[in-house]
Parts: structure tokens; C-alpha cells; sequence
């Protein structure tokens, strides 16, 4: 295994200076669950302001690995999560970092569009509300408008603010999930499959907004969909039983992949 | 927007925040580790307490005396007949019994004192002890008897504030007229009359403390009212003072009254109520109370027996308290486990009361309900989940079952006194009404019960039976149904258990009288007058004697008995079935 | 033994023979080549058997529940008949009497005239402004009060001449020799109601060989004419159960052949049971409606609806007469449902933060070991009978409270509050709202809590703010339920709560329930016609309505809210 892993590396050494600074960087993460492994060693350099997608079969481990990064595996009885992990250079799995102040930094989107059962400005004003970030009702209006400005969602809902966030279509209640992860303004930004549950035209939509945001964010997403990695992505890892086996430039990966294995799943021989 | 003062001002404001939160969030999670605590808290108190009130009327205090069974007395035709025999004057052979413990009581009022330390009922369990062995006749025959529900909670040590004080000195009484002198040679009794001033003194203190109230109240009130409170006020002030004017007075002797504590000097058969302590400490007067007390002089072995309760507050008298301390002096009190709780059926006197009858009621009306609403409702349930097409009706039967579950249990009462008790005719107070009405309380559970099973198990195994050639019928009856049977089985002993508590409808059909014989446990008791086990505590706990607490709490914890046992059962038929199936 | 109970073995006996019959028949049809059977054996058995057992054993259960009342019944309308000559030479001396006439007329008179007082006095009740006078209203209401006594007095006079007259025109029918069949009828038909029925079971008692509570030569008469009805009734229904049997055994004996879907038809018979069984739960309802709304409407034949829901006084146990009451006033509910409403609020003060608290700290905080320990301690809380319950409200609560208040200077603080029942049926109530929003707080969608949890939520924050809002609509429903719950619940007031109809919203004083009520005027002696008994069934009717609503819409929003997330 560890041969396997200083080769990542070294490929990672390969992007040079010109690429954007370092945003994540992961060393020998291993998971498990109830003493089941889930991941094995992985070991990782992120940039910053780039889109970096996560592909591979179902239960290889991304979802896990993504978890990794906010902590969300901490609300998982009997997972245990070793290994270094660090953003910015601070170790994320430190006893000093909370995981609160730690969640506020880096959003998450999910699989399902999950907005709360509270009207969409409630819904965006959730997390500076909770964070005691806004000093007015002005203030918390100016969040709430910007926010969802990013996302792309204003002219559909300005009017309608105080509708729940349910009543939305599911593209648009992805991207209100969304404009509510950048309300607090995280610096990394984790999607697990944030289309997977949506149409082609919201689907479009999404990758837009994600090709937007990455000019101020870290982004990662999990996919199941090549045509999507391609499509958004600068860098993409591809994960097999727990284990990265290749990562490096989208392009790379899709034209030469220098992994059998990722050969396969890329060509639809498995996965 | 990610420009480093940006985000790093962003983490500032957060953890500035967090020890806020982190606050609130401790807050919240004691409140609920509080609301747990507390209900598991309750849980223990009402264990506990019904525990302590309970167990104590699982033993009982039995007096064991010689009778002696006089041919003459107990057999007045001579013959040894049963109907000779059933005339036998039973109570006067418990009287002579009692009596010749106590030939020195001979005034008719203490005669009946002393025989109230038992109940005459039990003169009618001598009989059908006599009838029972006839040879017994013109023996000498040991008697058990429960002692008197108060004598038994006095001796449990339930029903007043005693201590016994040693004493030092030699003990020396003489008459003095017609009540008896008593001196020590130590201050014996100077504890006894600070403990007897300071009571009068705060007595006094309380009683100027309500003049004092009444007084201003006087102030705020008008006219009559206030004329009132004044007078009252007066009262209170005069007898403060009476109760001062009687400390100074004597010489500082203080009589004793029924409204203090009770003293006796207790030596070896003898034993002297004090009814006044001298202020020296060691001399006193005194009367009698049992045995001859005049003349004794330098007796060492004696106790000083306070009872710190006063007579005038307690339902026992001094004397009656003398003659149980004789009689467990004897030897002739004993301890026994209470039989009488488990043999007899409901009874007036709370010492020879029992659950029988409500027991046997109980059985008789779990009976009907187990006949009746488990294979009601288990139908229902298999129709509804199993063959129902989705109709009105259908639809109809859902909600009226999920509604009828929620029906309080007294409306159920009120169906049966209307249609079982006055439209059928069926007998008042009668198990066969009381299942029926706990059958249909109980029907909604088990139905919703069972359906749930039934859901459970998984389409696949009808689709197999199905597959194979089986019938409709036969794939619900032969596979499904085994399938189901332990969540049916749990839910409706669940149902059950609920219906064996339950006391509200029963009181609408007059399961709540006072039924001394307990129903015949067959087909015929089914329409005997008869009580349950809840209804039975609920009669009981009214009682005005104070054993009936007791007999109540110990009726409870039968209650609950049966309920774990019920819960026991379906556990362990539960786990049988699951390894079969 | 008796002869219902020999008809119904032989009855089984044949059921048996029928199965065996059956079977046979089938299998000898074929020649024991069971394969061209249509159905298997057994269910040709089953079938024949079914056919011999099943009408016979519903005549002899209808003739167990029915033949009780049948034969009082058929004695009843015999001896009315045998007294018909009496009963009108009675009613000839009761017209002619002139001390009656003279009684009944006044009090027919007064009656009137109180009614006329009556409606003055809604009239002035009703009255605005100049046209009202409270002094006039008290005269009318002392005015009414009088000749309503004087209508009660000369109403009993008349009764008592004629119960003289009765005694009169039997003795003289005795004296004429009439028949003991004829006294008796006499007597029964002349009786009041609830005697006329303590006269037919005694009866009864005495046809059926038991001890009776008391003994006359025309209750032995009676008692004649009762055996003799139950004789005929009992062989009747004997032979007929007997006939049904045989005609079953013989007619679908012949049905058996090869290609007879016996299966079939039996699996229909099933089929016809499990829905007859069904159809139970509805009976029960329709039986719980209308035996409320039969009794009620006539409890408000004689009190208006309005004077029962409104009317602030109740004291049911002043109306000594039926046809005093009306006017007497003591049949305002108001105070019952005000000290409905107060336990209640006391008893949800307790368990609605208790529970949820509870229920949150299970779900959402505690790990797997304390749940596991814990859940089944609130179960046991639940499972625990109300008398218990209300044993320990009684015994330590009340006197607890009684004790803390008095510490804390209240005077004269009673053991049977509001306060003791409330906190109690609070306690009560808490595993039921514990386990109900428990239920609800499960069926929230994770993927809330996570989304909560990514932003940086503390578990507070994600219950209090995403959590709870969602699962709003299902504690409103459970929360809803225990209401109804708690309104319903009788025996913790019974015991706990005290009788003083008082309406007060003081926790410490002692209250009284619709509860409480129904079973203090259904317990100890009732007779079955008077308001009093009569108005158990509108309380019970008020209290049925309230719960049946409240469960009606917490059952869809609990419903309403599970398929939002299912
Ligand atoms: N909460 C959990 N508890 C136990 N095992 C889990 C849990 N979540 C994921 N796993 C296991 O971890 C492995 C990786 O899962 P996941 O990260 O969700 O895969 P992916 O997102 O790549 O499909 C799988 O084998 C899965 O069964
Ligand atoms: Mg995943």
C-alpha cells in the first residue's frame, strides 16, 4: 500500500506553480465502521478555487471520505476516523478544533435536497442565525439576498421569501441548500451527488452554479456521472474499495488513466 | 469574498459565540437528562412507597391462646351434630379464653375492652374449625386469631410514637388513697418532666401566637366579624395563661391528661400509668393497669414506657396497649405470614380481609375476555389486512376501530350498564358483564395489534403459498397466521394486561359492592355477584380503618404481580415461537 | 341437568358424526381414490359439520341471552291481560273519586301556573335596559319556589289516594274471590316501574327454585305463569335446535359428491366469519351512541340542553322528584367541565415537558445501553393501573402537598386537590406522550439533522431549530391524544380529586370531573328513570363527543404528518 500512495503523491507534486495553493491535504486517512474498514490510507493534496470531483463505485468510500472533512463521521456511533487531515494547514481531526467552528468553514451538500421544514429565508438565515454571524435584521436581509444571489435562486424566490422551502422545485431546493451552505461562507464547499436526484435541466443548472462558485471556493463533489466530473471538475480522484487509486488533472484521468482499474470503471466495465 | 480577513473575522465571530452556545447546548441536554431522571425518579417513589405501605399486611399478629372447647358450651343438643354444633356459643369460649388471661378485669366496660382485641368474627372461625375436626370437642384446643387491625399496626410499630427509657434507681410504690405512689431512688422521671414542661411551655407559645393573629385579623375586619375574632383572640390568650398559671402552680407537679404523652412503669406483670410526675424527678403518681401493683418497694428491674402519640389522638387506648404488651410478654402474640390476605374474601374487618374474591373475580372475568376479544380480534385483524377490498366500509371499520381504541374505558361502563345490564337483562355485578365490557375495551388493541404483526410479515411468504396451489384461506391460516402469532400473541397479551387493570367501566356495573364470599370458579360463578382486583383496591382504599392502607397497598402489589407475571408470560411465550418459526 | 344442556351435546355429538359423514361419503364417493375429489376430504367434513353445529348453537346462544327477557315478557303482558277487569274497575273509582279529581286538578293547576311563572321570568331574564328588574326576577323566583311546593304536595296527595284506592279495589277483589293470578297481575301492573321489575325476578327466582327476597301468595302465582312460559320457551327452542341440526346433517349430507367445491364453500363460511367479526367494532360503536343518545334525550326531556351546558350550579343530589327538577337549576355543568379543564392543564403541565423532554433526550442524546434501560422504566409507568394510581395520590401525594402548602403558610389545604390528581395524571401521562413523540421524532428524516449538523448546528440548536418544527404536527397530534386521554381518565379523580362541584380555578381546592361524576351518580342505588341517573349518560355523551373529536384530529394530523415523510 504504501507504495501505492507516494506514487498519488508524487503525481500530486506533479501540478506545479502556477496551480492554486494547497487547500486540503490528507495523510494515511483510514475509517471504519464498527471496526469494518471503510478506508484505507488515503492521501491527498486538494487546491484551492478549483473543482475537484470524486468518482467510483457505490460504497467505495467517498461519501466517508467527504464526511472526513467536516467531521460529519463524529454523528456516526462506532465510526473512528485516523490518519492526518489538514485544511489550511490546521489538523481538522485536532481535540482543539470544534467541530462547530470547524462545520462553519467548510458546507456540505447532500444527495437529497434536505431544506428545512422553515420558510426560504429562514432556511439561507439558518446558519448566521445559529452563528450569531448577523448584527441586524439588515444585515441578516443583506446575507440572505447575497446568497442567494450566488446561487442563482434570487429571481426565482425574491418574491417569495416566506414560502417554505418544500414548496420549491427540487433543483431549486438544491440550490437553496446550497445558497444556505454559502450564507455562513465556508471556505471548502462538499457535495455528495448534489444532482442525483434531479432532472437534466436542474442538473444544468447545478453544474453552472458550481462552474460560478469556483472562483472563490473549494469545491468537491461525489458523482456517479463521468459526463458530469468532465464537465465540472479540474482534478478528479477516483476511489476503489476504500482505497484512491488515481488522482490527478480531469483530462488525465479521462484520456490516459494510468490505473487498470480505473480504466474499467471509466469505460463502464464495472462500477 | 475568500479574502483571508474575511473568513478568519468569520471563524472570530463563531468562536466567540461558542462558549454561548455551548452553554445553551448543556442547558438543554441536563433538562432532559432531568425529565428522564424524574420520570424514572416518580417511577421509584410509587414503588417504594406502595412497597413500604404493603408490606407490612404481609405478616400479621396473631394471638394464640388455649380455648377451651366445653362440651356444654359448643354442642348445646349434646348430639355432636353438625346443627348441635353450628349453635355452639363460640364467642363466649374466645371470652373465657381472653378472660382468663385478665381475671382481674371484671367491669363490664373493660370486658368489653378486652374483648375488643379481637374481632368476634372469629368465633365463626372457631366453628368451622370445630365442625371441620368434632373431636376437637370438650378439648383444649390452641386458637389462632389475628389480633385487632390497630393492635396489629401498634405492635408493627405503625401506629404510635413509643420509647422505652431505662432506668437507675429502686423503684418503691405504695397506695396513696385510691391512686398509687411511686418513688425512685434515682431522678428517673426528670427527663420525663422537662419533656412535659417544655411541651406545655410551646403549647402556651403557640397558643399566644394565635391570639395574636386573631387579634390582628380583628383589626382588618369590621363590625360582628371583628367582635368575633376579638372573643376568639380572648380564648386563645386565657388558655395560654390558664396553661402558664398551671406550670407555676403545685409546686411545679404536673398532672398528666389524655391530651399528653402517655407514661408507664413497667415491672414484671405489673405495669402503673403515671398521672402526675412530681418537679423533683423522682417521685410520681400513678394507677394501676395491670397486675398488683401496691406494695412493692426497691424494685430495680423496671422501664419507664412512653408513648409520645397522646391517647386523646389515637384510636388505641392506654389500656388496650397495656394488654397487648401483657399478652406479647406471654408469649402469646406471634408473628405470622398473613394467610387470611390470600384465603378469605373481602371483609369489614381489615384483619381477616382478603383478595380471594377479587382474585377469583379477576380470573372469571379475564376468562370471558380471553374467550372473546383474542379470537374477535384477531379476525378483524386478519379480514381487515388479509381479504378487506378497499371500500367504504372497510375504510369505515379503520377509523371507527382507531377511535373506539381512544373511547375513554368509563363510556364502555355506561355501554354495558345500557344495553348488557338494561336491555339484555343480564345480572348486575357480574363477571359475564364485566368481561363483555372489558372484551370490547379491549378488542381495538388487540386488532391494531395483530394487524401490525400481520403487516410484518413479508408478501413474498403469501406469494409462495400461492404459488403452490394454496387457497386464499389456506395460505392466511397456514402461513401467514404462524408467521404473525408471536407479535398477536404480545399485543394482545399487552390488551390483556390493560383490561385485568382496568377498573372504570366496572364500577358502572356495579362491580363495586361489598361481596364477602368468593364466586365458585366454574361456569355458574360467571353470574355470582363478584369484584376484580383493581376495583378491589379501589373499595379498599376508601376503608375507613386505618389496616385497610395496608391491605390496600398489599392488594396492589398483587395487582402488579399478576401484571408482571402476565408481561413474563409474553415475553417467554415470545421467545418460544420465535425459535420454532 | 338441564335440557338446553343436553340438546347441546347432542349437538356436538351429531356435529362430530356430521364431519366423520362428510369425510366418509366424499372418500367412499370415489372409491377411495381421493385425487378426484374436487376438495379434500376434511373439507367435506368441515362442511357437513359446519351446516349441523352452526344454526343450532345460534338459536341455543340467542335463546341464552334472549329467553331471560322472552319469558318476563310473554308473564308480564299475561298477567296485564288477567288484570284488565281490575284495572278498569280501579280507573271507574278513580273517576268517580271526588277527593282524586279534586287533587289532581290543583296540581295540574299549579304545575301551570309555576310554568307561567317560568317563562315571566325567562321574559324578564331576557329583558334589556328599563324593562330590567332584579327585584321583580327574585320575587317571581320565591313565587315559583312556593307553588312549586304546594304542585309537589298536592301531586303526592294524589298519588297517595290513589295507591289508597288501589288497596281499596284489591281487598275487595280479594274478598270477591278473584283469582291469585288476577291479584297478582293487579299488583304488578299497579306498581311503580323499578318495583314492577324487582317483582318479576323475584318471580323468576322462585320458578327457578332460588331464594327470592321476599315471598307472597301472588308472587307464587306469578312465578307459575313464569315456569310456565320457560317450560314451552326451553322445549321449543330444544326441539328446534335439535331439528336445525338433523335438517343440516341431512341436507348437506347429500351434497357430498366428487365434484362438490366443499373447499369453497367453507373457505366463504370463513370468510362471512372474519367480516362478521369486523363488523363487532362497529356494533360496539353504534351500541356506545346510541345507548348515550337514548338516555340523554331523555335526561333532556326533562332538563334543557342549554341549562346543562351552561348552568354554573351542580348539585344532582337535591332533586328528590323527577318532575321537580327542571325548575331546580342543579344540573349546570360548567363546574364539572371547568374542573375537567383545570386537571388537564395541570396533568399536561407535567407530562407534556416531562415527556418530550424525555423523549428528546432518548432519541436524540442518550446512547444505546441507558435507551435500552430507560425505554422499558417508562413503559413500566405506563403499564401501571390507574388505581395505583391513584392509591399513591391519595396516600402520598395529597398529604405531601397538603403538608408543603401549609409549610408555606396556606391555610386549610385539602388532601384531594386538583393539584395532587393533575400532578399525578401528569405522571400517568408521560410514557404516553414520551412513546407518541418518540414514534414522531424517529420518523424525522435524517438527512435534516445532517444538513443541520453541516452547518455548524450544535445538537440543540438542530433539535430546537429542525427537528422540532418538523416534527410539530406529530407532537401536536400526540399532545392531542394525551388530552383526550386525560379527560377521559377516571379513576386518579375518583380517588385523588375529591367531590366539591366547585367552580374554581384554585389548584389547591378540591374539584370535581365529568369522570368523577358519571361514577358517583352510577354507583349505590339508581333507579334507572330519574335525571339524576339519566344525566350520567349526557356526561358520558359531552365526554364521548369531546374525545371523539380531539382523536379524530390528532389521528389525521398524526396521519397527515406520517405520510409527509414516509
Ligand atoms: N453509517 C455507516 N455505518 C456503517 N457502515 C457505513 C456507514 N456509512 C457507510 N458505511 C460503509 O462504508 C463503506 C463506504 O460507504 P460510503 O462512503 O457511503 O460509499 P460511497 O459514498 O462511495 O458510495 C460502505 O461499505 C458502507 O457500507
Ligand atoms: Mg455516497
Amino acid at each position: 500500500m504504501p507504495d501505492n500512495q507516494s506514487h498519488i503523491l508524487d503525481q500530486n507534486a506533479g501540478f506545479g506553480e502556477t496551480e492554486p495553493p494547497i487547500k486540503v491535504a490528507a495523510r494515511d486517512v483510514c475509517v471504519a465502521y464498527d471496526g469494518k474498514q471503510a478506508l484505507n490510507h488515503v492521501s491527498i493534496d486538494i487546491p484551492d478555487r478549483s473543482v475537484t470531483a470524486f468518482i467510483g463505485p457505490s460504497g467505495c468510500g467517498k461519501s466517508t471520505f467527504l464526511r472526513c472533512l467536516n467531521r460529519m463521521n463524529d454523528t456516526i456511533e462506532g465510526a473512528r476516523v485516523t490518519g492526518s487531515l489538514k485544511i489550511d494547514g490546521a489538523e481538522v481531526n485536532d481535540k482543539s478544533i470544534d467541530p462547530v467552528v470547524l462545520r462553519a468553514s467548510v458546507g456540505m451538500v447532500f444527495q437529497k435536497p434536505n431544506p428545512f421544514p422553515k420558510s426560504i429565508y429562514d432556511n439561507v438565515a439558518y446558519g448566521p442565525r445559529i452563528h450569531g454571524l448577523a448584527l441586524s435584521r439588515n444585515d441578516l436581509d443583506g446575507i440572505v439576498e447575497s446568497s442567494l444571489k450566488k446561487a442563482g435562486l434570487w429571481e426565482e424566490v425574491a418574491d417569495r421569501l416566506n414560502d417554505p422551502g418544500t414548496s420549491l422545485s427540487g433543483g431549486q431546493q438544491q440550490r437553496l441548500v446550497i445558497a444556505r451552505a454559502i450564507a455562513i461562507n465556508p471556505e471548502v464547499i462538499l457535495m455528495d451527488e448534489p444532482c442525483s436526484a434531479l432532472d437534466p435541466i436542474a442538473t444544468a443548472k447545478i453544474e453552472e452554479l458550481i462552474d460560478e462558485l469556483r472562483e472563490n471556493y473549494c469545491i468537491i463533489i461525489v458523482t456517479h456521472s463521468m459526463q458530469q466530473a468532465a464537465r465540472v471538475s479540474q482534478r478528479t480522484a477516483f476511489f476503489h474499495m476504500g482505497t484512491l487509486v488515481e488522482f490527478g488533472r480531469t483530462e488525465d484521468i479521462f484520456t490516459n488513466p494510468r490505473d487498470p482499474r480505473t480504466q474499467d470503471y471509466i469505460t463502464g466495465r464495472f462500477g | 469574498m475568500t479574502d483571508t480577513s474575511d473568513t478568519t473575522s468569520i471563524r472570530d465571530a463563531v468562536s466567540r459565540q461558542l462558549p454561548r452556545r455551548y452553554r445553551a447546548e448543556l442547558r438543554f441536554r441536563a433538562a432532559g437528562l432531568a425529565a428522564v431522571a424524574s420520570a424514572v425518579g416518580i417511577l421509584v417513589i410509587l414503588l417504594i412507597s406502595i412497597l413500604s405501605q404493603g408490606l407490612p399486611a404481609f405478616t400479621v399478629n396473631q394471638l394464640v391462646l388455649p380455648v377451651h372447647l366445653d362440651r356444654s358450651v359448643v354442642d348445646p343438643e349434646g348430639d355432636a351434630s353438625e346443627a348441635s354444633l353450628r349453635r355452639g356459643a363460640y364467642s363466649r369460649v374466645l371470652q373465657d379464653a381472653i378472660r382468663a388471661e385478665f381475671p382481674e378485669v371484671t367491669a363490664r366496660r373493660d370486658l368489653r375492652n378486652l374483648f375488643g382485641l379481637y374481632t368476634p368474627l372469629n368465633a365463626t372461625r372457631l366453628m368451622d374449625d370445630v365442625l371441620a375436626d368434632p373431636s376437637l370437642v370438650g378439648e383444649t384446643y390452641t386458637f389462632r386469631m389475628p389480633i385487632a387491625d390497630d393492635l396489629d399496626l401498634y405492635l408493627k410499630g405503625r401506629l404510635v410514637e413509643d420509647r422505652t427509657l431505662a432506668t437507675s434507681g429502686l423503684l418503691t410504690i405504695s397506695a396513696d388513697g385510691d391512686a398509687l405512689a411511686l418513688n425512685s431512688s434515682a431522678p428517673d422521671f426528670a427527663s420525663l418532666v422537662e419533656d412535659a414542661v417544655a411541651t406545655m411551655r410551646a403549647e402556651a407559645t403557640a397558643l399566644d401566637a394565635r391570639a395574636e393573629r386573631a387579634r390582628n385579623l380583628a383589626a382588618e375586619l369590621e363590625g360582628s366579624d371583628a367582635e368575633d375574632a376579638l372573643y376568639e383572640a380572648e380564648r386563645l390568650s386565657a388558655q395560654a395563661q390558664a396553661l402558664r398559671e398551671e406550670l407555676a402552680e403545685n409546686d411545679g407537679r404536673i398532672e398528666l391528661n389524655r391530651d399528653l404523652p402517655t407514661i408507664l412503669v413497667e415491672l414484671s406483670g405489673v405495669a402503673v400509668r403515671l398521672t402526675a410526675l412530681d418537679a423533683n424527678g423522682r417521685s410520681a403518681s400513678g394507677e394501676a393497669m395491670l397486675g398488683d401493683a401496691a406494695d412493692i418497694s426497691g424494685a430495680a428491674d423496671w422501664t419507664l414506657y412512653v408513648i409520645d402519640t397522646p391517647e386523646s389522638r389515637r384510636r388505641v387506648s392506654d389500656q388496650a396497649i397495656v394488654w397487648t404488651r401483657a399478652l406479647e410478654a406471654r408469649g402469646l402474640v406471634r408473628t405470622d405470614f398473613n394467610t387470611y390476605l390470600f384465603s378469605n374474601a373481602d371483609s369489614r374487618e381489615p384483619e381477616l380481609a382478603g383478595v380471594k374474591g377479587a382474585l377469583f373475580g379477576s380470573i372469571l372475568t379475564m376468562l370471558i375476555v380471553i374467550c372473546l376479544s383474542v379470537p374477535v380480534g384477531v379476525f378483524t385483524a386478519i379480514y381487515l389486512e388479509e381479504y378487506a377490498p378497499k371500500n367504504r366500509l372497510t375504510d369505515l371499520i379503520e377509523v371507527n376501530i382507531n377511535n373506539l381504541a381512544a373511547v375513554p374505558s368509563i363510556v364502555f361502563g355506561l355501554l354495558g350498564l345500557a344495553v348488557f345490564i338494561n336491555a339484555f337483562g343480564l345480572p348486575r355485578s357480574a363477571p359475564l358483564v364485566g368481561g363483555l365490557v372489558l372484551s370490547l375495551m379491549t378488542l381495538p388493541t388487540v386488532i391494531i395489534a395483530s394487524r401490525a404483526a400481520l403487516k410484518a410479515v413479508p408478501q413474498s411468504i403469501r406469494q409462495a403459498a400461492l404459488a403452490v396451489g394454496a387457497s386464499k384461506t389456506q395460505s392466511v391460516f397456514h402461513h401467514v397466521l404462524p408467521l404473525a402469532a408471536p407479535g398477536i400473541l404480545t399485543g394482545s397479551i399487552i390488551g390483556l394486561a390493560q383490561a385485568l387493570g382496568e377498573t372504570a367501566p366496572l364500577l358502572m356495573i356495579g362491580m363495586v359492592a361489598f361481596i364477602a364470599d368468593a364466586p365458585t370458579l366454574g361456569l355458574e360463578g360467571l353470574t355470582q355477584p363478584a369484584t376484580v382486583m383493581p376495583v378491589q383496591v379501589f373499595l379498599w382504599s376508601d376503608g375507613a380503618e386505618r389496616a385497610f392502607e395496608a391491605r390496600t397497598a398489599a392488594a396492589i402489589l398483587v395487582l402488579l404481580a399478576l401484571m408482571i407475571g402476565f408481561n413474563a408470560l409474553a415475553i417467554y411465550l415470545r421467545r418460544r415461537f420465535e425459535r420454532r418459526w | 341437568m338441564s335440557v338446553i344442556a343436553i340438546v347441546a351435546l347432542m349437538v356436538i355429538v351429531m356435529l362430530a358424526g356430521g364431519f366423520y359423514v362428510g369425510r366418509a361419503r366424499a372418500i367412499g364417493a370415489v372409491n377411495g381414490n381421493t385425487v378426484r375429489l374436487h376438495s379434500l376430504p376434511n373439507y367435506h367434513g368441515y362442511y357437513v359439520a359446519i351446516w349441523t353445529g352452526l344454526p343450532a348453537f345460534l338459536l341455543l346462544a340467542a335463546y341464552g341471552i334472549f329467553g331471560g327477557q322472552a319469558v318476563e315478557r310473554l308473564t308480564f303482558s299475561e298477567l296485564q291481560r288477567e288484570a284488565s277487569a281490575l284495572n278498569a274497575r280501579l280507573e271507574e273509582r278513580l273517576l268517580s273519586d271526588a277527593e282524586y279529581e279534586e287533587f289532581r286538578g290543583a296540581a295540574l293547576q299549579l304545575r301551570e301556573r309555576v310554568n307561567a311563572i317560568g317563562d315571566d321570568m325567562q321574559r324578564l331574564r331576557s329583558a334589556r335596559g328599563e324593562e330590567r328588574d332584579p327585584a321583580r326576577l327574585e320575587q317571581l323566583q320565591q313565587e315559583q319556589r312556593e307553588a312549586l311546593n304546594s304542585a309537589t304536595a298536592a301531586e303526592e296527595a294524589a298519588i297517595g289516594r290513589r295507591a289508597e284506592l288501589v288497596a281499596a279495589v284489591g281487598s275487595e277483589a280479594e274478598a270477591a274471590g278473584a283469582s291469585m293470578r288476577q291479584l297478582a297481575g293487579f299488583e304488578l301492573v299497579q306498581a311503580p316501574r323499578e318495583q314492577r321489575q324487582l317483582f318479576l325476578s323475584d318471580a323468576m327466582q322462585i320458578a327457578n327454585g332460588a331464594l327470592s327476597s321476599r315471598e307472597s301468595a301472588e308472587l307464587n302465582a306469578a312465578a307459575r305463569i313464569v315456569a310456565r312460559y320457560q317450560d314451552r320457551i326451553r322445549y321449543f327452542v330444544a326441539v328446534l335446535a335439535l331439528v336445525f341440526a338433523a335438517g343440516g346433517l341431512l341436507r348437506t349430507r347429500s351434497q357430498v359428491i366428487p365434484d362438490f367445491r366443499a373447499r369453497n364453500h367453507v373457505e366463504r363460511l370463513i370468510t362471512g366469519l372474519l367480516l362478521l367479526s369486523s363488523v363487532l367494532a362497529i356494533l360496539t360503536t353504534v351500541g356506545i351512541v346510541f345507548s348515550l343518545l337514548f338516555e340523554s334525550i331523555r335526561f333532556f326531556s326533562t332538563v334543557p340542553v342549554s341549562e346543562f351546558l351552561f348552568g354554573l350550579q351542580w348539585s344532582p343530589q337535591i332533586a328528590l322528584r323527577a318532575d321537580q327538577v327542571g325548575q331546580s337549576g342543579a344540573f349546570g355543568a360548567v363546574p364539572l367541565f371547568a374542573g375537567t379543564a383545570l386537571i388537564t392543564l395541570i396533568a399536561m403541565a407535567v407530562a407534556v415537558p416531562i415527556g418530550l423532554l424525555s423523549a428528546i433526550y432518548l432519541s436524540e442524546y442518550a446512547g444505546p445501553r441507558f435507551r435500552a434501560t430507560a425505554k422499558p422504566v417508562l413503559e413500566i409507568l405506563a403499564g401501571i393501573p390507574t388505581v395505583v394510581y391513584g392509591f399513591f395520590a391519595l396516600l402520598t401525594v395529597g398529604p405531601a402537598i397538603r403538608g408543603l402548602f401549609t409549610w408555606l403558610g396556606f391555610d386549610d389545604v385539602v388532601t384531594q386537590s386538583a393539584l395532587s390528581a393533575g400532578l399525578v395524571m401528569g405522571v400517568m401521562i408521560i410514557p404516553f406522550i414520551s412513546s407518541l413523540s418518540d414514534d414522531v421524532i424517529n420518523s424525522v428524516p435524517q438527512t435534516l439533522r445532517d444538513g443541520s449538523y453541516a452547518m455548524g448546528a450544535t445538537r440543540s440548536e438542530t433539535i430546537t431549530r429542525v427537528v422540532m418544527p418538523a416534527a410539530l404536527p406529530g407532537i401536536v397530534g400526540a399532545i392531542l391524544l394525551a388530552v383526550s386521554r386525560a379527560v377521559g381518565e377516571t379513576m386518579i379523580v375518583v380517588m385523588a380529586a375529591g367531590q366539591g362541584a366547585n367552580l374554581t380555578a384554585n389548584p389547591l381546592e378540591s374539584v370535581t370531573t365529568i369522570t368523577v361524576q358519571i361514577v358517583m351518580l352510577l354507583t349505590g342505588d339508581q333507579e334507572f328513570d330519574s335525571p339524576k341517573t339519566l344525566s350520567a349518560f349526557a356526561l358520558g355523551l359531552v365526554l364521548f363527543v369531546i374525545t371523539l373529536i380531539m382523536n379524530v384530529i390528532a389521528l389525521r394530523v398524526v396521519q397527515r404528518y406520517r405520510e409527509k415523510y414516509d
